[in-house]
């Protein structure tokens, strides 16, 4: 039984403080972004073609990219706090078998990750969908295709998580794990489409656009879900080997 | 009943030695003392015995049993160290979470925050808290699984007098109910108050342990004309002779009526022969070395000189 309550734990070590309720608050103002693009943006031409077919829409809706990369830095920043604060003493007193105290905290802000994910983007769906009729065009995704957003999101949300929890417990700084996150999100896929451009298909954001289905790589949908879990798993594997050997000081 | 031994632990960080072949026993029933300047290691001697650190060599356990062994470690050792909480969380919602992550019911955290006089503080973040309300919180915590084991590092820090008066009553009850209370502090005289027994470290090494009140009557002064004869008598029977003045010196390490009759025997005249207590702080300085520096004699006629037994 000590591992449903590890995780309640780590829930509520997430929900006490004021992150995730900042990381909403962010997600609100993306969303509010999205509504205001769809009633003022144009294309170069001045018109709308960007909202003119369900692609074009859910294209314009798909979070999942956004979502992993925000939900990276919540990882991020959730895990090295501890380390800043000290809070990671009290969890490995109550827990000393580390790995399972950090696997507790991984699962948890994969969850809350995962939450982000899909709250962001219903929120973008909600504010695409409340702009439209401020359109000529109505809501043309389908209902399949929303339903595909939201997963996409959510997983790319819970991924993120992972792989920012995982650098946060590498660099065990808050500062030094969000540029982690920041370069290995931001910087390093430009520079790998550059070196090794066959392995573009296999970065985040394309991946994510497969499993929002508004991509036509030739990677599958399963084959994206994996990639995407690799790229968080790695890191996290990596903080939790380091966490193990480390002395805590 | 829960012993916590230290057997040969060593620590290094690089080339830099922090705690060398540290052995020792701290005894259930008791309040034991950890004394030692800073940097003596016995933040490190903590961590080791709570596994937060490795040791190099040697280990340290609880009741026989290594910290990450324990069954129920929150219900075993209560722990304060170095302040650990979140600034913008509640003490409430602080101890909430080590009540869940230890499988504690909510209600035991409502009892702990009226125990510690922290009733009116709880729901406000912990950032805002003074010291001394930082420190209630720990102790809160380090209660909250009504452990046998107390692992306590500068508890009374920033406590106010009546505060310190509740702390020392704590945790002599606990050990008086044959709880094990390990505390380390930079307050002598409140461990002079408060400890059985005391465990003294200087640069990472044992310096002495026992029974404190046996420490503080460690000392015989002695009263003679002939102070460097005698001196050189009793350390050759195996004692520390300290000269305080011209008539008189402090002897360690050999029983008071062992140095009458070396005395007599040597036909040594004694004018006084007479058991000293030593204050904690006196005791503390002379152990860690800084006696020369406290007591640096302003003339070299007045220096004071020590015989060392062979």
């Amino acid at each position: 039984m000590t591992w449903p309550r590890l995780v309640r734990a780590e829930l509520r070590k997430i929900s006490t403080t004021k992150l995730p309720w900042g990381f909403l608050a962010v997600l609100i103002v993306v969303a509010g972004l999205n509504g205001s693009v769809v009633i003022w943006g144009t294309d170069m031409d001045g018109s709308k073609t960007f909202i003119s077919t369900a692609l074009d829409q859910q294209s314009l809706m798909a979070f999942a990219a956004n979502a992993m990369i925000g939900t990276g830095l919540f990882g991020a920043i959730a895990v090295a706090r501890e380390f800043g604060h000290n809070t990671v003493v009290p969890t490995f007193l109550t827990c000393p078998r580390r790995y399972r105290a950090v696997l507790a905290q991984f699962t948890a802000i994969t969850i809350v990750g995962g939450l982000l994910g899909l709250v962001g983007e219903a929120l973008v769906i909600g504010a695409v969908a409340g702009a439209l009729p401020f359109t000529d065009y109505g809501f043309l995704a389908s209902a399949d295709g929303v339903l595909q957003l939201l997963a996409a999101s959510t997983w790319a949300g819970a991924a993120g998580a992972l792989l920012g929890g995982g650098l946060g417990a590498l660099v065990r700084n808050v500062g030094g794990a969000v540029t982690a996150a920041v370069v290995l999100l931001f910087i390093v896929p430009p520079l790998v489409v550059q070196l090794l451009s066959d392995a573009a298909s296999w970065l985040p954001d394309a991946l994510n656009r497969v499993v929002a289905g508004v991509a036509t790589d030739p990677v599958s949908v399963p084959a994206a879900l994996a990639a995407l879990a690799a790229w968080a798993v790695i890191p996290a594997a990596l903080g939790l080997l380091a966490i193990e050997r480390r002395d805590v000081v | 009943m829960h012993e916590l031994t230290f057997e040969n632990v060593t620590k290094r960080y690089g080339k830099h030695t922090v705690v060398e072949d540290l052995s020792f026993t701290v005894h259930p029933g008791r309040v034991t003392g950890f004394l030692g300047p800073n940097g003596a290691g016995k933040s490190t001697s903590f961590k080791i015995l709570l596994d937060l650190a490795s040791a190099d060599r040697g280990h340290a356990a609880i009741g026989g049993t290594r910290y990450r062994d324990l069954r129920d470690p929150s219900r075993t050792v209560g722990v304060l160290l170095e302040h650990a909480y979140h600034p913008g969380r509640t003490g409430r919602n602080h101890l909430r979470i080590l009540a869940d992550g230890s499988g504690i019911p909510l209600r035991r955290v409502d009892q702990l925050l009226e125990l510690v006089g922290l009733g009116d503080a709880a729901d406000r973040h912990a950032g805002t808290y003074s010291l001394g309300v930082r420190q209630r919180l720990g102790l809160a915590a380090a209660l909250l699984g009504d452990p046998p084991v107390l692992v306590l590092d500068e508890p009374g820090n920033g406590l106010d007098p009546p505060g310190i008066r509740d702390l020392r009553d704590l945790l002599r009850a606990r050990a008086a109910a044959g709880g094990t209370v390990f505390v380390s502090s930079h307050l002598l005289a409140e461990v002079e108050h408060l400890a059985d027994e005391v465990v003294v470290l200087n640069r990472g090494r044992l310096v002495t342990t026992g029974n404190l009140s046996d420490l503080q009557q460690a000392g015989i002064s002695v009263q003679t004309p002939a102070v460097e004869r005698l001196a050189i008598v009793l350390t050759d029977a195996g004692g520390t002779a300290h000269r305080v003045s011209d008539r008189e010196l402090l002897v360690r390490g050999l029983p008071i009526e062992q140095i009458g009759d070396q005395a007599c025997t040597a036909g040594i005249p004694l004018h006084g022969l007479a058991p000293q207590i030593g204050s904690l702080e006196d005791l503390f300085m002379e152990w860690t070395g800084d006696v020369e520096r406290r007591d640096a004699p302003s003339t070299p006629e007045e220096t004071e000189w020590e015989v060392s037994p062979r």
